[in-house]
């Protein structure tokens, strides 16, 4: 439900005037925009270099080789056009506790870094990641450059469930099977795996040159632990393996120690992989996370 | 403490609602976690709780539940609050004989009256007294009123009778002032605890003990003996601590035969034999000087007449004319019985002697009328059909082939009833009275065992069972033979004089508007009734005077009773449990229903809150705004 928030307008004018930072240089080849130190195709003036043999004579500033009598060469920043994928774990871990919506969470932040990235017409799309029986299935929009366009992710949306289990290296290993140019991936999940899963999963996609931006989704009830008292028998959501525990102030105590050393986890595997990293842990406090913690991601304000 | 709507108590079954669904909250749930990873750390649950453990919620609701229950059950408890209004009150009085002993200061009645006097003069006004009296039976002295002058009038008019005070007029008196709110029992006798008891008065019920110990002789038995034949023999008794004289005077018809001075010992009986006396009629027994007690000085008994009586025994059996004969001799010496074996027979019977044409008494076992011309028939065992004299038919319907004695006029029901042989089944026509009951042993029906009355032929009497094999001798049916010599007494009387026990009920045949004289010259009219009988209650040791057209019948009433004549020691019994020594002071205590509705209401509300608060809290402990 939290997901609709991200089609409202007042959501969105939040969100203009933000920009999605890429941390590396951009370079222009073939008319796409790629990381990279190569000459730019672009009309706005960079910088001015001395000439080198083989440089295009076309760039030549002939006013300062009259002047000055050197040669130099004018370069031009390149088009922007660094492909965004947001791709969103909906396994069903992100289905519970109902109360904490955590998918919905997740949608939202990840349509709103969408809507970032389009600020500069780069082209962006939305993948979520089921578990199915035959593997993990990828849910893939389109790309969408502009603005205008953002609202077709809205059926996408609208019909994502949680549900499955998460195989998050399966589906990078098949996102990566696209061979798509280097590009921006965020990462939205819970990461409630193995670890070695969701460390196998980033590091493929840094090893694959995309920058990797992770934003870390938990819910306020199992971050606390805050559970009504009582006997109680818990099954994963993922696995349906069961455990029966006693639940109180105790166990509250434990859960919320479990979380947050899991939440530290994550946290130092992106600090140690120089990937941008944020905590949304409550989705009551989604528009503070915002301004809070987007600029963690290279958001731009 | 009470309910007031007991079936209310119904709605506890909420309770066992309550008990399933705390049962089923705690049947462990599952929830949905993301990942079990969390809860490793987590405690397994310890298995016992599981159903025992103690959920302060639950209580709660548990209380709040049974709390509302009893209040649509209408719980209420009983509470003590002083009485500020007027008060509806009972002065009960015993009269019986013993009130009207003298001690020195007035007889007992006297010193009720006078308490009972200063009771309604220190009563505030508005307060109602209801006077009831009681002996024989209960009476209704005086109606609930709240006027001093009436309430003293009435007082006033309290007389004590010559019968002994009967328990069960006492119930009914204490029943009759089951309204009062407070109840004042004068007697001299304190009443048994269980009785009272028994009563069950709604209101306090205080006994004021009356009189002081007095010395006290009374005359136990006359036996007049056999005129020229036979002593008589008279007991006096002696109730006091210490020895006592009196001397003992004896008249017969008003004339003397005996007069001597006695000196008893305490407790004691003395036995005096006289005569014999010189010929029948009315003896009277009467010692000097006055006592404690005067009812009891006086006693009473009539002597057989000279004359011959004749009485007549038809039988089939020639046991059971043997055996009549001897109890006919054993009640009165006197008699000169003549037998037959059936009543067609005219010859001589067995004893040879002739038969006489005109008889006293007639008794016809298994047969009917002889047509003799005897002024008293006494029908024992009468075939079926009708018996009995023929103006005044007795219909006898049937044969039980086994039936037992249960109780007699007069006495106490038998503790073990007696069992008999074959009786018949008869109806009691409206002129007789029954003497005896019994039951059809095999049906379990009651029915009537013996009966007498009076026709204008006669004295008729009737005894249903079958006195074969030699029945009436049998010492393990004593109360059969006493039953016949009763029987036999009362239609052996000769007519003009008779001895009852004061508070007997005395029948008397007279076809015409009678007057009663009574011991104190008071006079009474009585009306016969459809069957030409008159009845009354002696309530007075003394005679009493039947005139009926010139007729003139003599009924002398003579009273004793051991435990009304025992004047030394009924003051000194102890007192019951619920007797008190003095009026408590005003105001009264009595108890209250007081419906615990709105307290329990009240309980339950702060349970709710109480609710309430606890789920606030536990609220915001597992992070919830709302609840």
């Amino acid at each position: 439900m939290l997901e609709q928030r991200a089609f409202e307008p007042e959501f969105l004018s939040k969100l203009d005037g933000l920009l999605l930072g890429v941390r590396r240089a951009r370079t222009v080849r073939a008319g796409r925009r790629t990381l990279g130190r190569v000459q730019g195709g672009g009309i706005e003036p960079e910088n001015f270099r001395e000439y080198t043999a083989g440089d295009d004579l076309r760039y030549l500033d002939w006013n300062a080789f009259a002047r000055l009598d050197d040669l130099t060469i004018r370069t031009f920043r390149a088009d922007r056009q660094v492909e965004a994928t947001v791709l969103v774990d909906a396994s069903a871990s992100m289905g519970v506790p109902a109360r904490d919506d955590k998918l919905g969470l997740a949608l939202l932040l990840g349509l709103g870094l969408a809507y970032v990235a389009m600020s500069e017409n780069d082209p962006v799309r939305v993948v979520a990641i089921r578990g199915d029986r035959g593997g993990p299935r990828l849910i893939a929009s389109r790309f969408y450059r502009r603005h205008e366009s953002y609202y077709e992710l809205r059926p996408l949306v609208a019909t994502l469930k949680a549900g499955g289990d998460t195989r998050l290296a399966a589906a990078v290993t098949e996102l990566l099977g696209e061979r798509r140019p280097p590009g921006i991936v965020i990462v939205i999940s819970d990461f409630l795996v193995n670890a070695s899963d969701y460390e196998a999963a980033l590091t493929q996609l840094v090893a694959a040159r995309h920058e990797v931006k992770v934003v870390h989704v938990m819910g306020e009830t199992e971050m606390a632990g805050a559970y009504p008292p009582g006997p109680y028998r818990l099954r994963d959501a993922e696995t349906g393996e069961t455990r029966e525990v006693m639940l109180g102030p105790a166990a509250a105590q434990a859960c919320h120690r479990r979380a947050t050393a899991h939440a530290e986890r994550v946290g130092s595997f992106c600090a140690r992989h120089g990937l941008n990293h944020m905590q949304a842990f409550s989705a009551a406090r989604v528009d503070e996370t915002i301004v809070r913690d987007f600029p963690h991601l290279g958001v731009i304000v | 403490m009470g309910l007031l709507n007991p079936l209310n108590l119904l709605l506890g079954l909420s309770l066992a609602a309550l008990v399933a669904i705390y049962l089923r909250a705690q049947a462990r749930p599952t929830i949905e976690v993301s990942s079990l990873a969390l809860f490793d750390e987590a405690p397994a649950p310890v298995a016992r709780s599981r159903i025992l453990r103690v959920d302060l919620l639950f209580w709660l609701e548990a209380a709040a539940l049974a709390t509302l229950t009893l209040v649509a059950a209408g719980f209420y408890v009983r509470m003590a609050a002083p009485v500020n209004r007027p008060l509806r009150r009972a002065l009960i009085f015993d009269l019986g004989a013993s009130m009207n002993a003298v001690d020195a200061n007035g007889t007992r009645l006297a010193a009720a009256q006078r308490q009972a006097r200063a009771i309604v003069d220190g009563a505030p006004p508005g307060d109602q007294f209801k006077v009831v009296g009681y002996a024989l039976e209960a009476r209704i002295m005086q109606a609930q009123v709240s006027r001093k002058p009436d309430l003293e009038h009435a007082i006033d008019a309290l007389r004590a009778t010559a019968v002994a005070a009967r328990p069960s007029a006492l119930r009914a008196a204490l029943n009759s002032a089951n309204t009062a709110e407070k109840i004042d029992l004068f007697t001299d006798h304190p009443p048994a605890p269980e009785l009272l008891e028994e009563a069950r008065t709604r209101g306090a019920l205080v006994v004021h003990q009356v009189g002081s110990p007095v010395d006290n002789l009374a005359v136990l038995a006359l036996e007049p003996g056999t005129p020229k034949t036979a002593e008589g023999r008279c007991l006096v008794r002696n109730f006091a601590y210490r020895p006592q004289t009196c001397e003992l005077r004896i008249d017969l018809d008003g004339r003397q035969v005996f007069d001597s001075p006695l000196m008893i010992e305490p407790r004691a009986v003395a036995a005096v034999r006289f005569g014999p006396i010189p010929q029948g009629g009315v003896l009277h027994a009467h010692i000097t000087p006055a006592d404690g007690l005067a009812a009891d000085n006086d006693r009473y008994a009539l002597a057989p007449k000279g004359r011959v009586m004749r009485a007549l025994v038809v039988s089939p059996d020639n046991a059971v004319r043997d055996d009549l004969a001897r109890v006919l001799l054993a009640v009165n010496p006197g008699f000169q019985v003549t037998t037959r074996a059936s009543a067609l027979d005219s010859s001589p019977a067995a004893d040879g002697k002739q038969a006489e044409p005109n008889f006293d008494l007639a008794i016809l076992h298994d047969t009917n009328d002889t047509g003799s011309a005897a002024p008293a028939h006494l029908f024992i065992f009468p075939p079926l059909g009708q018996t009995g004299t023929g103006a005044a038919p007795i219909p006898v319907t049937g044969t039980a082939s086994a039936v037992e004695l249960q109780s007699r006029a007069g006495v106490a029901p038998l503790a073990t009833p007696v069992l008999l042989g074959a009786a018949r089944l008869f109806t009691i026509p409206g002129w007789m009275d029954a003497l005896a009951q019994g039951a059809d042993t095999a049906l379990g029906t009651t029915l009537p065992l013996a009966a007498t009355g009076y026709t204008s032929q006669g004295a008729v009497g009737v005894i249903a069972f079958d006195v074969r094999n030699h029945l009436l001798l049998d010492p393990d049916r004593l109360d059969a033979l006493l039953l016949a010599i009763d029987t036999i007494k009362v239609l052996s009387t000769p007519p003009g004089a008779k001895v009852v026990a004061t508070g007997d009920l005395v029948t008397m045949p007279t076809f015409a508007a009678t007057t009663l004289i009574a011991p104190d010259s008071t006079r009474t009219p009585l009306t016969p009734d459809r069957w030409g009988r008159v009845r009354f209650r002696p309530l007075d040791a003394g005679r009493y005077i039947l005139v009926a057209n010139r007729q003139v019948t003599e009924v002398y009433a003579n009273y004793y009773d051991e435990l009304g004549s025992d004047l030394a020691t009924s003051v000194a019994a102890p007192p019951t449990p619920r007797e008190e020594t003095r009026a408590p002071a005003r105001p009264l205590i009595e108890t209250k229903v007081v419906p615990l509705t709105t307290a329990l209401a009240g309980v339950v509300l702060l349970i709710l809150l109480l609710e309430s608060a606890i789920l606030l809290r536990r609220a915001r402990t597992w992070g919830l705004n709302h609840v």
